[in-house]
C-alpha cells in the first residue's frame, strides 16, 4: 500500500478489552430455567433483562424498561414496524458504532442501505469465500496444533478464525490488526462506556482514511468494495459505510466464533450424533441449525414502543424499551419439544437466533458457510476428537452472550 | 375479498380469502399456512416466501424487483414461476389466483 494509514490504541495501553466480556455479557452458566420459569408467568415481565440477571445496565437511557419472552409477543415486538422502533440501540451500539447503523434505523431509511449489504451477503455471493477464503485460514490454524494431538479449540481455533477471515476480506495492514482487534472488542465495553466510545472514534478515524485509501486505489477486498458502491450515483454516505465497518466485528467475528465454540462443545457432549455425523455428512447442516436453536450466541435483542401499546396484557408506554429475549422462543417447548435437548434429529423449524423481522442477521449465509468448513475441517483432521480427560470440561457461559471460555480436546490415537 | 387457492408443500389445496391491502404472503400466513416462514416479515430481506405461481396470472403481478430477483437466485429451486410472495399486493384482479408453496432450501 502507498501511503500509511495509522491506527491508534486506547490512551490507556493498559486496559485490557479482552477481560470485558463478563461484565458485559455474563456468566450464568444456565439462563434457562430463569427464563423457563419467568414464561411460566407471563409472557411480558416489567424490568430489565440485564438486571434480573444480575448484570450492570450501561448506557440504557432512563425510563420504563420489559422483559419479553412469550414466543408470540417476541414475534410480535420484532416484526410490527408501526409499534416497535430499533430507535433503542441509538443509545448504545449507535454511540459505539455509530448513527449510521443500520441496527439503529427503521424502515424505510433501513431498508434503503440494508439491501445494499444484504446483497453482498446473499447464499449465492458467500458461498464461494468457504474455499477461497475460510479453508486456508482453518487449516492454517489447525496445522499448528494437529501434531501435538491435543488442543484448546477455542483459544487455538474458534476465537481466531471468524476475526482471521474479517481481516482478510478486509485486506487489513498486518501491523495494524493486534490494536484493530483491541479497538473492535473493546468497542462493546458498554460496561466501561468511556472506553466504548473511545475505541468507536478510534475505528472511524481508522477506517475513515481506510476507505480514502481505496477508492484511491481499489482492490479486491470488501472495503474497496463497499467503499466504491454507489447508490443514486453517489457514494454510500460515510457515516453508513463506517458504522457498518465497525460493527463487522462484532456482528461477523464474536457470533461466529460463539456459535462455532458451542456446536463443537454440544457435539462432543453428544458423542453418538457427531458419530452419525462422521458416517454422514449430509447431516451437517442440521446439526448447525440445531447448536443455533439449542444455544444460540446472541439471546436478546433491543427494541423501542412508538406508541402506547399492549403486548402480552401489559400496558407498554410509547417510549418504553423491550429486552427481546429471542432466545426464549428456542427454549419454548410449545415450539420444540424437549426444548433443552440437543437433538440434531429433531423436526425441523426455524429458530430465532438470526432474529426475525426487518432486522434479520444480513451475515447469517455466511455463518453457515464459516461453521460449515469449520465443521468439515474438523471432521478431516481431528480424527476419534474427544474431551481431554484431563482438562476441565467446557462450560457454556453468559446472559446476553454465550460461549465456552476453553474446549480441551485430544484427537489421534 | 379476492378467493385464492394455496397448494402446500404436501399437494393439499387450501382455499383462502385474501384481505384487500394484505400481502399475498400476508394472506398464505394469516390463514394459518405456517409452512410459508417469512421470516423477515416481509420486507424482501429474506427469501422463505417463495411461491410458484400459475403461469395464467403471472402477467397480473407488479414487476420483480432487481432485490427480489436476487433473492430468488439464492433459492435452488427457482423456475420462471417464482415470486416472493410479500411483494404481491392482494387486489380483486387476483381473484381464483393459484400458488403453490415452493420447497424448502
Amino acid at each position: 500500500m502507498a501511503s500509511k494509514i495509522a491506527i491508534q490504541d486506547f490512551d490507556d495501553i493498559t486496559y485490557n478489552p479482552f477481560d470485558s466480556d463478563e461484565i458485559n455479557f455474563g456468566a450464568t452458566l444456565d439462563p434457562y430455567p430463569q427464563i423457563a420459569e419467568w414464561r411460566a408467568t407471563a409472557p411480558v415481565i416489567e424490568g430489565d433483562y440485564r438486571s434480573k440477571m444480575g448484570l450492570t445496565s450501561a448506557l440504557y437511557p432512563d425510563r420504563k424498561v420489559f422483559t419479553v419472552v412469550g414466543t408470540k409477543e417476541i414475534l410480535e415486538t420484532l416484526t410490527d414496524m408501526d409499534r416497535f422502533s430499533n430507535e433503542g440501540y441509538k443509545f448504545n451500539i449507535g454511540r459505539t458504532f455509530g448513527e449510521g447503523s443500520i441496527s439503529t434505523m427503521d424502515n424505510p431509511e433501513h431498508g434503503r442501505w440494508r439491501k445494499i449489504f444484504q446483497k453482498i451477503f446473499l447464499p449465492q455471493n458467500v458461498k464461494p469465500w468457504g474455499e477461497e477464503i475460510v479453508d486456508p485460514i482453518v487449516k492454517g490454524l489447525m496445522d499448528k496444533f494437529i501434531p501435538r494431538g491435543e488442543a484448546d479449540l477455542i483459544e487455538e481455533f474458534t476465537i481466531l478464525y471468524p476475526f482471521a477471515i474479517i481481516y482478510k476480506q478486509l485486506d487489513l495492514p498486518v501491523d495494524d490488526i493486534r490494536t484493530f482487534q483491541r479497538l473492535a472488542i473493546g468497542q462493546t465495553d458498554y460496561v466501561n462506556a468511556d472506553k466504548a466510545i473511545e475505541a468507536g472514534r478510534k475505528q472511524g478515524v481508522y477506517f475513515s482514511q481506510l476507505v480514502e485509501e481505496r477508492r484511491k486505489h481499489p482492490g479486491d477486498d470488501l472495503v474497496s468494495l463497499l467503499a466504491n458502491t454507489e447508490v443514486d450515483g453517489d457514494y454510500l454516505p460515510d457515516l453508513v459505510l463506517i458504522s457498518f465497518l465497525r460493527q463487522l466485528m462484532n456482528a461477523a467475528g464474536d457470533t461466529t466464533y460463539r456459535g462455532t465454540s458451542i456446536l463443537l462443545t454440544a457435539l462432543l457432549d453428544n458423542p453418538d450424533q457427531f458419530d452419525a455425523i462422521r458416517a454422514d455428512r449430509s447431516l451437517i447442516p442440521q446439526a448447525i441449525e440445531e447448536a443455533l436453536r439449542w444455544d444460540g450466541p446472541v439471546l436478546v435483542q433491543l427494541r423501542m414502543a412508538k406508541v402506547d401499546t399492549m403486548l402480552g396484557g401489559v400496558a407498554i408506554p410509547a417510549g418504553s424499551l423491550l429486552d427481546v429475549v429471542a432466545g426464549a422462543a428456542n427454549r419454548d417447548p410449545a415450539i420444540f419439544a424437549d426444548p433443552d435437548r440437543f437433538d440434531i434429529f429433531r423436526e425441523r423449524k426455524p429458530h430465532f437466533s438470526f432474529s426475525r423481522g426487518p432486522h434479520i442477521c444480513v451475515g447469517q449465509h455466511l455463518a453457515r458457510v464459516e461453521m460449515t468448513r469449520a465443521l468439515h475441517a474438523v471432521l478431516d483432521n481431528l480424527p476419534n476428537l474427544r474431551f481431554d480427560p484431563d482438562k476441565p470440561r467446557p462450560e457454556i457461559r453468559g446472559s446476553m452472550m454465550r460461549v465456552p471460555r476453553h474446549l480441551h480436546v485430544r484427537f489421534g490415537d | 375479498m379476492p378467493a385464492i387457492t394455496v397448494i402446500t408443500r404436501e399437494g393439499e389445496e387450501r382455499a383462502v380469502d385474501a384481505g384487500a391491502g394484505l400481502s399475498l404472503m400476508e394472506a398464505i400466513r394469516d390463514a394459518g399456512i405456517d409452512e410459508l416462514l417469512a421470516l423477515c416479515g416481509g420486507c424482501c430481506s429474506c427469501a422463505t416466501c417463495h411461491v410458484k405461481v400459475d403461469p395464467a396470472f403471472l402477467p397480473l403481478l407488479p414487476a420483480m424487483s432487481e432485490d427480489e430477483s436476487d433473492l430468488l437466485d439464492s433459492s435452488e429451486h427457482r423456475d420462471a414461476t417464482s415470486r416472493l410472495s410479500c411483494q404481491i399486493s392482494m387486489g380483486e384482479e387476483l381473484a381464483g389466483l393459484r400458488v403453490t408453496i415452493a420447497p424448502e432450501d
